[in-house]
């Protein structure tokens, strides 16, 4: 039988108090130890090898020793113990029957020196510092490779003016345009701008009577459209959050630019005119040729910004 | 009966012995529930069943799906129209992850309702937060990878949205797109978000959860005294559990349905020219589209607003939910301004959801 927490402790000649822990080995799983504490507070605890036990009732543990005896055990040392909660020991409570309680096991000898703890705990911190941050630039390089695309500048035919039949009226134009991204074949994608031949009124609305200038990622005049060509593209992206949007009939505003998504709606110059559009239709850059062939510089700007910031 | 252990009972004894099979079980399966089993508690069973389920039919698909900008529209109407039950699983797979935010819904509503957030579950309800954004994750990579023109507008829109955070908002989207478009890069980068990147999460998130949970016990009901909820109460097996398993059955029966009345039928390849499509998200994203569609939320600054700060502050009055509200009181009809709250947010979410249905009309 072990010996139980809060049993009595009696020795030869009276009962002396009772166990306050018991202490434990890691190894074997048997009891190494009581620690008897007296009733009263203030009393000292001291530590008996399990050899000094005669005998173990359900409710007491008698003792070789008198009590005057038990003065010479040695007082117990409680930094040198961890209870059972603090560490990790299979099986213990197949062999253990003293709960409830705390029960202890001695902390090892190269464990009680706390300032070498202290030492290895940051020593594995700087560890993991060390493999962290070296792949820390690498990491988010590798991710960020394709993030930022150089513009195409290259002028694309994509169809003729002899499509357009009525001044102000949005006609859409659809087109192919060839796309090779990072490691895929080359491909076509379909795009579509929105162009028609504006009224002066119209165009003035457009371009307020100046010229449009267009730059390239450096700063270099790519195309400049003069405010008295009547053709305006617009780019088929809606410049709230890049929908597309089309040419229709409005029961109040007549025939207007409407974006299904979040009905976005733009006159044939552009303008806002009604919906949560930040700006107008973004114009692209147009070059006409003398037999109608119409050709754009294919371009995309950030929606949802006040300013136009060219993306692609 | 001779009284001698079968094979299987030695084997069982056997692996018992070394790992404390029983005592394992014993203890998943014995936790008290106050005031007893109820079926307001089956959600956050039916939350882990949905999520098993999701990855069960989505490692499926993966046999014979292939993430590429000119495989992937292929390769999914190759599951729906050629291989065996393909689209079966797809549509499974499709109308559970409706169930899955239809049952966040409610496991959020119940928490709330039930005061259960409160002292000492807040953790508990942190990382329930953290969870219901990884869902709402799950949904938006999810809906890139058949590659149509849903797929690719309701993806436009979205990262165009988070591309209004101030700052780091360019660089976010930029990075979530690979580019300045979406193509490749993107179908690349949603596809590990959503296949390897957000399971991984919500799986360590969810055995915090549970953990959490567990520490902190389960709250009970809202009122009765601790006489009354001691004596009603019951172990989570096996009134709870039985509770749990008939609304899985029900779930699983009810995505199901859904899955044979309405399988998944693509569009058209994605394209940047949306043709006569009007791009529309997910319905559990509809309130969030009509909201942004209100003439208070026009304009540079009016599209931060109803993009990022109002969705943003939302998600950071619940998370501090429980640090603001902490009076102990947990019945919600002694809590007026909580139960006024919720019912404002569903109608609110309900009707934006309506008018976004209703509007669609006006479009054709």
């Amino acid at each position: 039988m072990q010996p139980k927490l809060k049993s009595k402790v009696r020795c030869t000649d009276r009962e002396v108090g009772e166990v306050t822990k018991v202490i434990v080995d890691p190894l074997s799983h048997e009891v190494s130890h009581i620690v008897v504490g007296g009733n009263g507070a203030g009393t000292l605890e001291r530590q008996v090898p399990m050899a000094q036990v005669q005998t173990v009732l359900e409710d007491a543990v008698q003792l070789r020793a008198s009590s005057a005896d038990l003065e010479r055990f040695p007082l117990l040392k409680r930094d040198e113990y961890v209870t059972t909660k603090e560490v990790e020991i299979a099986h213990l409570e197949d062999h253990l029957h003293v709960e409830p309680g705390e029960v202890l096991v001695p902390l090892p000898e190269l464990e009680r020196n706390v300032k070498r703890r202290t030492f290895f705990a940051n020593f594995t911190h700087a560890i993991s510092l060390l493999v962290a941050l070296p792949l820390a630039v690498p990491v988010l390089r590798y991710l960020m490779k394709p993030m930022y695309a150089p513009f195409d500048n290259h002028w694309i035919k994509i169809g003729n003016v002899g499509k357009i039949k009525t001044d102000d009226v949005g006609v859409q134009f659809k087109y192919k345009k060839k796309f090779k991204e990072a490691f895929m074949p080359e491909a076509e994608i379909d795009k579509n701008v929105w162009i028609l031949k504006a009224s002066p009124a119209v165009l003035g609305e457009v371009y307020k009577g100046k010229d449009m200038d267009f730059y390239d990622a450096t700063g270099r005049l790519l195309w400049t459209n003069k405010a008295n060509v009547p053709y305006v593209v617009y780019s088929g992206k809606c410049p709230h959050l890049g929908c597309g949007y089309k040419w229709r009939a409005h029961k109040v505003l007549g025939q207007v630019f409407l974006c299904p998504c979040h009905l976005s709606i733009y006159n044939a110059g552009g303008k806002v005119l009604d919906g949560p559009a930040p700006r107008p239709l973004d114009p692209l850059p147009i070059r006409v040729a003398a037999n109608g062939d119409i050709e754009i510089i294919d371009m995309e700007f950030k929606a949802g910004t006040k300013a136009q910031v060219r993306i692609v | 009966m001779n009284g001698q252990p079968t094979a299987i009972e030695k084997i069982v004894a056997f692996v018992d012995e070394r790992v404390g099979l029983k005592t394992l079980q014993a203890k998943m399966l014995n936790e008290p529930v106050p005031g007893g089993s109820r079926w307001a508690y089956v959600f956050g069973s039916v939350l882990l069943f949905i999520f098993i389920m999701q990855a069960a039919t989505g490692i499926l698909l993966m046999f014979y799906y292939v993430p590429s900008a000119d495989h992937a529209y292929a390769s999914t109407q190759y599951i729906i129209h050629e291989v065996d039950y393909g689209w079966f699983l797809l549509s499974y797979h499709f109308w559970g992850s409706s169930a899955m935010v239809v049952m966040v819904f409610a496991h959020m509503s119940q928490v709330f309702l039930w005061g259960a957030y409160k002292k000492p579950r807040e953790m508990v309800w942190l990382v329930g937060l953290a969870l219901f954004g990884i869902v709402m994750g799950f949904g938006f990579t999810g809906y890139l990878l058949p590659w149509d023109q849903r797929a690719y507008w309701a993806t436009t829109v979205g990262v165009e949205i988070m591309d209004k955070t101030p700052i780091v908002g360019d660089f976010m989207a930029r990075f979530l797109k690979g580019g300045p478009t979406p193509g490749q890069m993107t179908l690349s980068r949603f596809f590990v978000i959503h296949v390897m990147i957000l399971p991984a999460a919500l799986m360590g998130l969810a055995g915090l959860h549970v953990f959490f949970f567990r520490k902190a016990g389960p709250a009970g009901p809202f009122r009765g005294s601790s006489e009354e909820l001691k004596a009603k109460t019951d172990y989570f097996f096996p009134r709870q559990i039985w509770k749990d398993m008939v609304a899985m059955g029900a779930v699983f029966f009810t995505i199901c349905s859904l899955a044979f009345i309405e399988p998944v039928v693509l569009l058209e390849e994605a394209t940047p020219d949306p043709g006569e499509y009007h791009p529309e998200p997910e319905w559990y994203f509809l309130f969030l589209f009509q909201l942004l569609r209100l003439k208070i939320f026009a304009g540079e600054f009016g599209q931060f607003l109803g993009a990022i700060a109002l969705p943003g502050a939302f998600m950071a009055l619940l998370a501090a939910l429980p640090f603001i509200d902490r009076s102990p009181e947990r019945n919600i009809f002694k809590r007026p301004i909580a139960l006024v709250g919720w019912i404002i947010v569903m109608i609110s979410i309900a009707l934006f959801t309506v008018s976004a249905i209703i509007n669609r009309e006006f479009l054709d």
